[in-house]
């Protein structure tokens, strides 16, 4: 069984996000990268499988310029067995991204490809579902589970109040949600081992795809304004002493009543 | 020399802080409780820590001792009770057997120190023996093809979790000029019959870390628990000390870090007098002095660490490394208190926390006392 999960790195969600100084994106100098947390969830998915059946392998592939080394190196050192970079400019349409990783699976010829559901950066959602699409498999969202079921695989997908399972035959995308199953912390053999390996690199012309897509133009990106303080109001009295001058002040203060 | 921790050392490190920053609600409540959760020590075998001094042919990582330091200083920044038994376990008790140890005892018993089923504990005090380890008067007997120990031992750090311990006994009475002569270490399994643990420490600070004391009466052991030569103990101890103390040098300063970052955190958040506490000059002043003595604390212990990985002599330079970061995170542990008022006294912070737990450093794995006679000592005889 062989999985292909595809990763994005993004500002690590523990950054302050700044807007840059032309108005359209968020400031990138100095901060902390990391892989996007719906991936660290593909990632610990597939490698739940591989403890299960230790045959299973596992590869990576991010799309991006060489900073996503740092997020491939950190699946590896989680315990994947393999990983690729495929260069490409950092604005690169989400389609043509999404066709980029669809020829790298047509080349390794997975089982399962996954993706985290979204990426936490730009939230669109989008390269998951166009990978099924150009590759012309099925696709599976929300999932938070796969178990092997013969020569199919049981698809947990997470809905309101509890789970779908659906059946389906590989090869098959999924998108992947958070689930129960934290994603693994890298070991020390881990990152020492991921040290070693070699991370092959391909381009999009050697992958036959032309950035071609429609590309998304931010017009202008701004903080959201800073709220008001709070007021902090002292009352005394009983309960209903301070139930009545509560309501007072939603009607007088924040004129909500 | 290099002092800088190369790029994969602080890797390590940050590997490890991600984890522990994930430990939470468990480092209080095991402190409340006074236990070390188990599950705790088996996920920092299966994260590698437990093993990473170990070497690749032994079956461990074979990282170098600067890793290990920032490695230890992350966990004690984190929970100082863990780091203690860290340090025991992979620092003092792996390195003897390392260094000592024969295949068969190195094949045995290190991986019992690696696989996260406890930590092991390293027996050298006793009641009336504390830093005058020489005096120490647990006796082993030959017995058929193995030994009888007989003693008691006081003060063991993870006596409760340990697989096995490392006992120091004598085999021959002390020598008018060799005080030590007769000393020997013994690789004694936690279920041998004779040996038994005696009850929990109540202690100031540490307290998720076990030390208890262990009580011996005729444990027989087979000839194969000879760690080192019959009679060579003393030296084999002091040895395992010198790493030991690189441990608890790292460990103060994890302390000292974690203390100086909340005071810090807690700084910015609290206004008097309609500022910031920060732009407090007093404060500044503070803050400025505990970073200043903690980055020399961590420059001291590397250079040990260093030292040690270059296989130099590094005993001095563990004292000394030892004897500065202990003392320094008394005063910066008080001082980070200090800036928090009287919420620094309270349970509800951590910051109480720390300073208890630093309270130790200057008391185990040999006093101020004993590191400022290692230190002089060197200083004297080299003339």
């Amino acid at each position: 069984m062989r999985f292909l999960v595809c990763l994005k790195q993004v500002p690590d969600s523990t950054v302050k996000v700044k807007v840059g100084a032309g108005g359209k994106a968020v400031a990138t100098e100095g901060i902390t990268w990391s892989m996007s947390p719906y991936d660290e969830y593909a990632v610990e998915l597939a490698l739940e499988r591989k403890d299960a059946d230790p045959t299973t392998v596992v590869s990576v592939v991010t799309v991006g310029s060489a900073r996503g080394r740092d997020a491939l190196r950190q699946a590896l050192a989680m315990g994947c067995d393999d990983a690729t970079l495929v260069n490409a400019p950092e604005d690169l349409p989400a389609l043509d991204v999404a066709k980029a990783l669809a020829a790298v699976a047509k080349e390794m010829k997975p089982d399962i490809v996954l993706c985290g559901k979204q990426a936490s950066d730009d939230d669109q959602g989008l390269v998951g579902p166009a990978v099924a699409e150009f590759l012309g498999w099925p696709h599976v969202g929300m999932l938070t589970k796969a178990v092997s079921s013969g020569d199919a695989w049981e698809l947990w997908r997470e809905v309101e109040g509890g789970h779908e399972v659906w059946k389906a035959k590989p090869p098959v995308v999924g998108l992947v949600h958070k689930s129960d199953k934290e994603p693994r912390y890298p070991s020390l053999p881990g990152i020492m081992k991921a040290k070693k390996k070699e991370i092959p690199e391909k381009d999009l012309a050697s992958l036959g795809v032309t950035a071609s897509s429609p590309k998304i133009e931010v017009v202008a990106m701004e903080l959201p304004p800073q709220r008001g303080g709070g007021k902090i109001f002292k009352l005394d009295g009983d309960a209903k002493a301070v139930a009545e001058q509560v309501a007072n002040l939603l009607h007088t203060e924040s004129k909500v009543l | 020399m290099r002092l800088e921790p190369s790029e994969t050392e602080r890797e390590l490190a940050l590997a490890v802080r991600a984890w522990a920053e994930g430990l939470g609600g468990r480092i209080a409540r095991g402190e409340r409780e006074g236990t070390l959760p188990l599950d705790v020590v088996r996920e920092l075998g299966t994260l590698g820590v437990l093993g990473m001094t170990i070497p690749e042919r032994d079956g461990g990582l074979g990282l170098s001792t600067v890793a290990f330091a920032l490695v230890l200083e992350e966990l004690a920044a984190a929970w100082p009770s863990l780091a203690v038994g860290v340090s025991v376990n992979s620092g003092i008790v792996a390195g003897s057997i390392v260094r000592d140890g024969t295949d068969q005892q190195r094949a045995k018993w290190l991986p019992r120190l690696v696989d996260g089923s406890g930590l092991g504990a390293f027996a050298l005090t006793e009641p009336s023996a504390g830093s005058d380890a020489a005096s120490l008067k647990a006796i082993a007997m030959r017995d058929g093809d193995g030994w009888r120990l007989n003693g008691r031992k006081q003060f063991i750090t993870s006596a409760r979790y340990a697989p096995f311990f490392i006992v120091f006994a004598r085999v021959s009475p002390p020598e008018p000029a060799r005080p030590h002569a007769g000393v020997t270490a013994f690789i004694v399994p936690a279920e041998t019959m004779g040996l038994t643990i005696g009850e929990t420490e109540s202690k100031m600070g540490l307290r998720a870390s076990d030390t208890s004391g262990i009580m011996l009466e005729d444990a027989w052991v087979g000839p194969g628990a000879v760690l080192g030569d019959v009679g060579k103990g003393f030296a084999l101890a002091l040895a395992g000390l010198d790493g030991g103390r690189i441990g608890i040098a790292a460990q103060s300063i994890g302390i000292a870090r974690a203390a100086l970052e909340r005071a810090i955190a807690y700084g910015r958040a609290r206004s008097q007098f309609g500022r910031s506490i920060l732009e407090f000059e007093g404060i500044r002043l503070a803050i400025a002095q505990a970073r200043a003595e903690i980055d020399a604390a961590r420059l001291l212990a590397h250079r040990a660490s260093r030292l040690r990985d270059l296989g130099e002599p590094f005993t001095r330079e563990a004292s000394m490394a030892k004897l500065y970061a202990s003392e320094m995170t008394q005063r910066v542990t008080y001082s980070a208190l200090q800036l928090f008022g009287g919420y620094g006294y309270m349970s509800e912070y951590d910051i109480e926390r720390y300073a208890r737990d630093a309270r130790a450093t200057p008391l185990y794995e040999g006093t101020s006392e004993i590191q400022r006679m290692v230190i002089a000592r060197s200083l004297v005889t080299a003339a």
